[in-house]
């Protein structure tokens, strides 16, 4: 199976002219997109805060690679149940720590994420420990990957674009009116979380065919913090803002070599400029339109004299409204 | 099962403190079918507690609450939504950043039956649905007269509006019992006279009950067959319009009495 | 060998309790967590570093440095980034991710400037022990927790008897009934973030003193963090108490049973308690108003 799917992925690439440095890019970047997909739902449609994405990215990593690895399973299964076991860990957390308080539900989850970093670490047996669990599969191939990332953001799409989606939302723009019209917000906020575990787990699992060698240190704080960095540099409550956004910080450093030694600095300023001057992400709350592109570019030049004005407070008003809290 | 003749709602002898304020104390009211009924009294009576503990926001130290011969004195407040209460809020909650027309669908979604694996294939079933969802709230919004804003942002329409939306998504519920409070907040006397006749409308239309926290006593005396008046958590006085403004208690308890 | 291990903990638990007040102080005034406090030690640290190092002052002038340093960049993310996003009226949690960014900033700009090497003061410091019992006790713990409670107690007279202290917690309270009341609420807000920036420097110097100076030590703002929670967000002498209670069982788990656990333990206490105790032990619960 692996490899029919090298030899297709191989036939592909040479037919695109695509080397193997780009492929790595490519699917370096599919796998931040399904990550930053995730933690789009969570925080960008329900105003959820997780610090723990990268737990649910290592339990997906390291139930795939054990699968793979030891008892042989094929690679799709394998996968699948990475990414559900990080859903229903997720789901179980959830249950208990949803019904706390904003901060405080942040805190077990960043919690989480170190727990599960640290017993990684110390359950030498099963996972290596620090040394590092070895010999996974090359099974997340260019092809692979992208078959990936396109379902995954079908099914994200779909999902937010249902009643699902609305209901997440609502919790968002107003949790009190939100149960007052009947939402059970506790229920949609795990049924969020849960999801953007199995996201992370999906891409934990890919991350670990690709590297064929995974150490539970990749999965720390930080990774976490990338990935909310990056839903908000997409901008919140865009998917394909969040596509849009996993590209631009996979792609940049590698574009820029000399960038690199910089980029978390520079992404740290976009993430603070962005919450300062224009919370609602790069769209505002929009879905990327090829019409409205084509509009916002035939107007430019005034368009970019009230972004201006909305920078330099002058139109604070109007800046003002669409982003106001619930409070 | 429910005759006709029982209360829609009843609370019992309701109390609730906060630290060592009484918010309510010994609350009780029963209120008919098809009535409006008014909730009274000057800022920090307690009429808003009331309201938080008919919707579950929390629940009373003590006392019961019955709807449609329910007990829902403990019920979370989407429960209590879902058995049919719909409510607006004081100081207005849409859902700011979504469509006019999302407001309303968003209300609805009990109506919504359909399950995941439909939602991602869309299937017919869900098309159907949302088709038909759709077509609801873009009904309500005529009926409310919004129909030509359904799809701009809820956040930027005019104060009246918002109101209005508010009460249209509340109506998305298909409630019955509507819990208004305070619709005429902020509102000069046109604007007060326009909310009147729409209330009416809503009441006819959709024959539900109503249970009403309101200042303008214009607008109380518009539409509202009983009243309680209410001062420091206490009920002080029960009643149609008319009574009330009679009412020693009450006038001094508006006036501000010399104590 | 127990006695030694709690004046250990204790001294840790001070550090913690250092920051752990700030990150009350502020959550108690603006209802967020300022998810960068670890990174004001830290610049308090280095800048201490720059003096006593580089310039070869005496040490108590560079610590001094170091307090101010970390009281200043506190007062500056206040005003150049936190007050612009409150007067969006956006949500808290955009603060939190403000926050978090400005961290990651703060934490590469020292990586830049100073590189990722580990660093000490080249002052002398203290490192004998001495005996009680069979338990040899550092006299740098004893320091520490000297300062810490002289520092904790100027804290606490500093919020309960002065008029700065009572708009503190007139805007805690109810900031827009304070604002009504003529407290110069944003004012108030800009010195409680000189304040906690300064408990945040006091706490860089010690921690450097003990350990080391590097671009990642305001991880330590995790664990005081992680404490303010046990003690209840917004408390400030409920996270001196979670903060040394943090500090004794870090120590206690390191010791007696692995020091790679110390972490685990510490978040599945964390865990532990705020499904019995969901606002922490000093915690009030605030109920939303409709």
């Amino acid at each position: 199976m692996i490899e029919l799917f090298s030899q297709i992925n191989g036939a592909v690439s040479s037919f695109f002219q695509i080397n193997t440095y780009l492929q790595g890019v490519i699917i370096m970047m599919c796998i931040n997109i399904i990550a930053v997909l995730g933690m789009s739902v969570l925080t960008g449609f329900t105003r959820l805060f997780s610090f723990g994405n990268a737990g649910f990215m290592s339990i997906g990593a390291y139930t795939a690679a054990i699968l793979t690895v030891q008892f042989k399973v094929n690679f799709i299964f394998a996968i699948i149940a990475g990414a559900l076991f990080a859903g229903f860990i997720a789901y179980l957390l959830g249950s208990i720590t949803l019904k706390l308080k904003g901060d405080y539900f942040l805190i077990t989850c960043l919690g989480f994420g170190e727990c599960v970093r640290v017993l990684f670490n110390y359950m030498k047996g099963t996972t290596g420990g620090s040394a590092g669990y070895p010999g996974i599969p090359p099974y997340s191939t260019m092809l692979f990957c992208v078959i990936c990332t396109v379902l995954a953001f079908f099914i994200a799409w779909r999902f937010i674009h249902s009643k699902y989606g609305r209901n997440l939302t609502s919790i968002r723009e107003n949790e009190m009116a939100a149960e007052a019209v009947g939402i059970n917000a506790f229920r949609f906020k795990r049924m969020s979380f849960t999801f953007s575990a199995i996201y992370a787990g999906w891409a934990g699992a890919l991350y670990a065919g690709y590297l064929m060698y995974i150490v539970p240190n990749s999965f720390n704080l930080a990774k976490s913090c990338e990935l909310i960095t990056t839903t908000v540099i997409g901008g919140l409550g865009s998917l394909t803002g969040s596509v849009f956004g996993a590209i631009i910080v996979t792609v940049l450093p590698e574009a820029f070599r000399a960038l690199a030694n910089y980029r978390m600095l520079l992404y740290g300023l976009a993430v603070i400029l962005i919450i300062m001057f224009r919370p609602s992400g790069l769209y505002g709350y929009k879905e990327f339109s090829l019409k409205r592109f084509i509009k916002g570019i035939i107007n430019l030049p005034q368009n970019a004299k009230l972004f201006w004005e909305r920078i330099t407070g002058k139109n604070k008003i109007k800046a003002n409204k669409g982003d106001n809290g619930n409070d | 099962m429910t005759n006709t003749n029982s209360p829609v709602l009843e609370m019992q002898n309701v109390d609730k403190h906060f630290g060592g304020v009484h918010a309510i104390n010994d609350f009780s009211v029963k209120i008919e079918r098809g009535k409006i009924h008014g909730l009274i009294g000057p800022n920090g009576a307690g009429k808003t507690t009331i309201f938080n503990n008919i919707t579950g926001i929390y629940a009373p130290d003590s006392g019961k609450i019955f709807f449609m011969e329910n007990d829902i004195t403990k019920t979370t407040p989407h429960k209590v939504a879902q058995l049919g209460i719909g409510r607006t809020f004081q100081n207005i909650r849409l859902f700011s950043n979504l469509s006019v027309v999302d407001n309303v669908i968003i209300a609805s979604n009990m109506d919504a039956k359909y399950n995941m694996p439909q939602a991602i294939f869309k299937t017919a079933k869900y098309k159907k649905l949302e088709a038909y969802l759709r077509e609801e709230a873009m009904d309500l919004l005529g009926f409310v007269g919004l129909s030509d804003k359904a799809n701009e942002r809820a956040s930027s329409l005019p104060y009246g509006h918002q109101r209005k939306l508010e009460i249209a998504r509340a109506m998305a519920l298909k409630p019955k019992l509507l819990l208004l409070d305070e619709p005429a907040a902020g509102m000069n006397a046109e604007e007060s006279l326009d909310l009147v006749q729409f209330v009416k409308e809503i009441k006819s239309h959709f024959d539900i009950t109503i249970l009403m926290i309101e200042h303008h006593m214009d607008v109380v005396t518009n539409l509202c067959d009983h009243c309680t008046v209410l001062n420091f958590g206490k009920t002080i006085a029960v009643g149609t319009p008319a009574e009330i403004k009679s009412n020693p208690e009450v006038i001094k308890a508006y006036l501000g009495g010399d104590e | 060998m127990l006695l030694q291990q709690l004046i250990t903990g204790i001294s840790v638990g001070g550090i913690f309790a250092l920051l752990a007040t700030g990150y009350s102080l502020i959550y108690s005034l603006l209802d967020f967590s300022n998810w960068s406090h670890g990174e004001f030690a830290m610049v308090g640290a280095y800048v201490a570093i720059v003096f006593s190092n580089l310039l070869g002052l005496p040490f108590l002038v560079a610590a001094a440095a170091g307090v101010a340093g970390g009281a200043a960049i506190s007062f500056l993310c206040e005003r150049t980034t936190y007050r612009r996003i409150r007067s969006n009226g956006a949500p808290n949690m955009f603060l939190m991710i403000a926050a978090m960014g400005l961290s990651n900033v703060l934490q590469q700009a020292a990586n830049l400037i100073f590189s990722g090497q580990y660093r000490s003061y080249a002052f002398r410091l203290p490192v004998t022990t001495i005996q009680i019992g069979n338990s040899y006790i550092g006299v740098l713990d004893i320091i520490s927790l000297c300062i810490t409670a002289v520092v904790l107690v100027l804290l606490i007279y500093i919020i309960n008897k002065t008029k700065f202290g009572l708009n503190v917690r007139a805007i805690a309270s109810n900031s827009y009934a304070a604002r009504v009341l003529g407290v110069r609420v944003d004012r108030t807000i800009a010195m409680v973030f000189l304040l906690a920036g300064s408990l945040a420097g006091v706490a860089g110097v010690l921690y450097g003193m003990k350990y080391n100076v590097f671009p990642t030590m305001g991880n330590v703002g995790l664990k005081a963090f992680i404490a303010s929670v046990i003690g209840g967000l917004g408390s400030v002498p409920g996270a001196i108490v979670g903060a040394v209670l943090l500090g004794i069982i870090e120590t206690l788990v390191s010791a007696y049973i692995s020091s790679s656990l110390r972490d685990f333990f510490s978040f599945a206490l964390l865990i532990v308690l705020l499904l019995v105790k969901p606002s922490g032990l000093f915690g009030v619960d605030v109920q939303d108003k409709a």
